[in-house]
């Protein structure tokens, strides 16, 4: 194959490549769980980005009476010291979304990069990454989490960070699989033919037809993510002055909210992680669904 | 079928998962900058102590002499089953406290995950049987159910059965703790009652949020083997269709369950942590609870320790169980 050929081959791979995802786009926007997911996700973005601009309060400004039911004046009442619930919520919301896709972003990262070079060259390199994620699938994840968190400086980088390295095995697992089916296929054929790298492949071929999947799997990291943040602030574990939901359930806990009814600053945060859990199941879902067409069900 | 090889195979796996944990466990409280033995006696008596109490507690916590001696005295203390004093409860030790609270977080665990594989087996297998309305139903819910985080859910029973919700001027549940104070621990049916009264909410908890992923799987598989050729011949044969279910259906979708249980084990952990922490069950996880609010290093490096084993163990005894359940398959 000439030089001219092989550019050609190219250029017709790419454009069908980015049709492909054009179409994928237009399908998600027509699917009804797609949209429902869609929706549900940009609202808590939006409620962020309304936190971060209009919060009505300092949340830490405690001008109002402790443990106040919802008022005109403070919308879901006030926490033990009298701050805004209202205001924590919204600021909240930005810190734990922010956190929660730090960590799938990073963890993501790793785990396509472990994933794709272990199914892609196989061998003994395939043999050495998987039992690495085998180990670390074993180990019981939230206490590890624990150990590290209790004996590293309590910040939002710290468990950041942390999440992060222990988040990725499984998708790596995921993505292995798929590289495994992927590298059969005739372009990749064609590619290594006309003379491509091993990483080159990798970055041309293997990873554009991994999007969707890799996609829905950034957004169940975060979920992951902001939950398993979350557990370890109401642990006591990490920056406890951070505002998010976690903190928000902690504090909770430890300044006795149960005793003093406080169903107003407990829901909030809750329903914020359950609503992040449903939107991001939707729209798992219904990539699951468009990719595989061929599947039983629905 | 299972071969010789093959278990040894698994077995030297979960050595090395052992090792990598327990080096790990080691490693990570010596990472930390600050002398440990230091801080100890810093904040436990304000400063007021002399260069032997400082050398006692070094020794005591085995952070004399280089980090490879300390490494050679961890293993040597962990195979004779010494995981050290607590800080926070000394003078009992670190073994003490665990023997004392196990035995409550594996009767949650325990209780909560067959309880979550019996209905989730019932379930599942209902609807992939049945499909249609039941099956969307299923997803619909589990997503839902999945998506509540273990802690929040257990508040909000708490705060709605055992705070809010009175009969008679009395609580549906208790707040707090594994048994009332006015009973006495042993065989008898006050504490018994106790036991499973206070028991309640942190169990239905965790049954919540763990069956629907067993559910899911079951009403998969079911569909999949639905579709066996053997099914096919079950049906010309003639037999009925409770046999089929309960024999050819049933029995072979509940061997993925059998596996995911050991993965559910070391997921669930942690939401069991996070739900003795709501109801101060006394657990394990109440204790490690604790232990991270007054830095008890040894009690966190302990209970650690301790559930890695119980999870690696468990993931062990699966793989072997699964080989010897489903004849089918051929593990070299």
């Amino acid at each position: 194959m000439s030089d001219r050929e092989a550019e050609v081959l190219k250029i017709l791979k790419s454009s069908s490549q980015i049709s492909r995802f054009k179409e994928f786009l237009k399908k998600m926007l027509h699917h009804r769980k797609a949209l429902a997911g869609l929706i549900i996700l940009f609202s808590l973005v939006l409620i962020a980005v309304v936190g971060y601009f209009a919060a009505p309060y300092n949340p830490f400004s405690t001008n109002a009476p402790p443990f106040q039911p919802p008022t005109r004046q403070h919308l879901l009442g006030t926490d033990y010291l009298g701050e805004d619930v209202l205001s924590w919520f919204l600021i909240g919301t930005g810190t734990s979304l922010f956190v929660g896709f730090s960590i799938a972003i990073i963890s993501a990262f790793i785990g396509v990069l472990v994933g794709v070079t272990a199914g892609y060259f196989g061998g003994q390199v395939d043999n050495v990454l998987m039992r690495i994620v085998d180990v670390l699938l074993v180990i019981p994840g939230f206490p590890l989490l624990v150990i590290l968190s209790a004996f590293l400086p309590p910040t939002l980088e710290t468990t950041i960070i942390v999440l992060s390295i222990l988040s990725w095995p499984f998708l790596s697992r995921v993505i292995r699989s798929q590289t495994l089916s992927l590298k059969q296929r005739q372009y990749v054929l064609a590619s290594k033919l006309s003379g491509l790298s091993g990483f080159q492949i990798i970055f041309r071929d293997i990873i554009p037809n991994l999007i969707p999947i890799i996609f829905i799997n950034v957004i169940f990291l975060a979920v992951a993510g902001v939950v398993a943040q979350a557990g370890l602030a109401f642990f006591g574990l990490g920056d406890l002055r951070s505002v998010n939901w976690g903190t928000m359930l902690y504090w909770f806990e430890a300044e006795d909210g149960i005793v003093y009814n406080a169903w107003w600053w407990l829901i909030p945060p809750g329903l914020g992680i359950v609503a992040l859990g449903i939107g991001a199941n939707f729209l798992g879902n219904a990539v699951y669904e468009l990719t595989q067409p061929s599947r039983g069900g629905q | 079928m299972v071969t010789l090889g093959y278990v040894i195979r698994r077995f030297i796996y979960m050595l090395i998962t052992l090792f990598v944990a327990i080096t790990l466990n080691f490693l990570l409280p010596r990472m930390v900058p600050g002398n440990p033995a230091l801080l100890i006696l810093i904040t436990k008596y304000a400063g007021n102590f002399n260069p032997n109490q400082l050398k006692l507690i070094e020794s005591e916590l085995n952070l004399r002499g280089t980090l490879w001696q300390q490494y050679i005295g961890y293993w040597n203390d962990l195979l004779h089953g010494n995981l050290g004093p607590s800080y926070y409860f000394y003078p009992e030790t670190v073994n003490q406290i665990i023997a004392s609270r196990l035995p409550w977080t594996l009767f949650l665990l325990g209780t909560a995950m067959l309880i979550s594989v019996i209905i989730g087996v019932i379930i599942g297998s209902y609807s992939g049987w049945k499909r249609g309305l039941s099956d969307n139903l299923l997803q619909a819910v589990s997503i839902g159910l999945t998506s509540l985080p273990y802690f929040w859910l257990a508040l909000i029973f708490q705060l709605v059965f055992a705070v809010m919700i009175t009969i008679n001027g009395r609580h549906l549940f208790p707040v707090a703790q594994a048994y009332s104070i006015t009973v006495t621990p042993g065989l008898n049916l006050p504490f018994i009652e106790s036991v499973l009264w206070h028991s309640t909410l942190p169990i239905i908890t965790l049954v919540i949020t763990t069956f629907p992923g067993f559910a899911l799987l079951m009403r998969n598989t079911v569909v999949t083997v639905l579709d066996e050729d053997y099914l096919l011949l079950a049906k010309a044969k003639g037999l009925s269709i409770k046999t089929i279910r309960k024999r050819y259906v049933n029995k072979n979708a509940m061997l993925p369950v059998t596996t995911s249980i050991a993965l559910a084990f070391a997921s669930i952990v942690g939401g069991a942590f996070l739900v003795e922490e709501v109801f101060s069950y006394p657990g394990i996880g109440y204790a490690l609870y604790t232990a991270v609010t007054v830095s008890d290093y040894p009690l966190i490096e302990g209970i650690f320790l301790i559930i890695t084993l119980t999870v690696i163990l468990a993931n062990f005894a699966v793989d072997l169980i699964y080989a010897y359940l489903d004849p089918r398959v051929v593990l070299k």
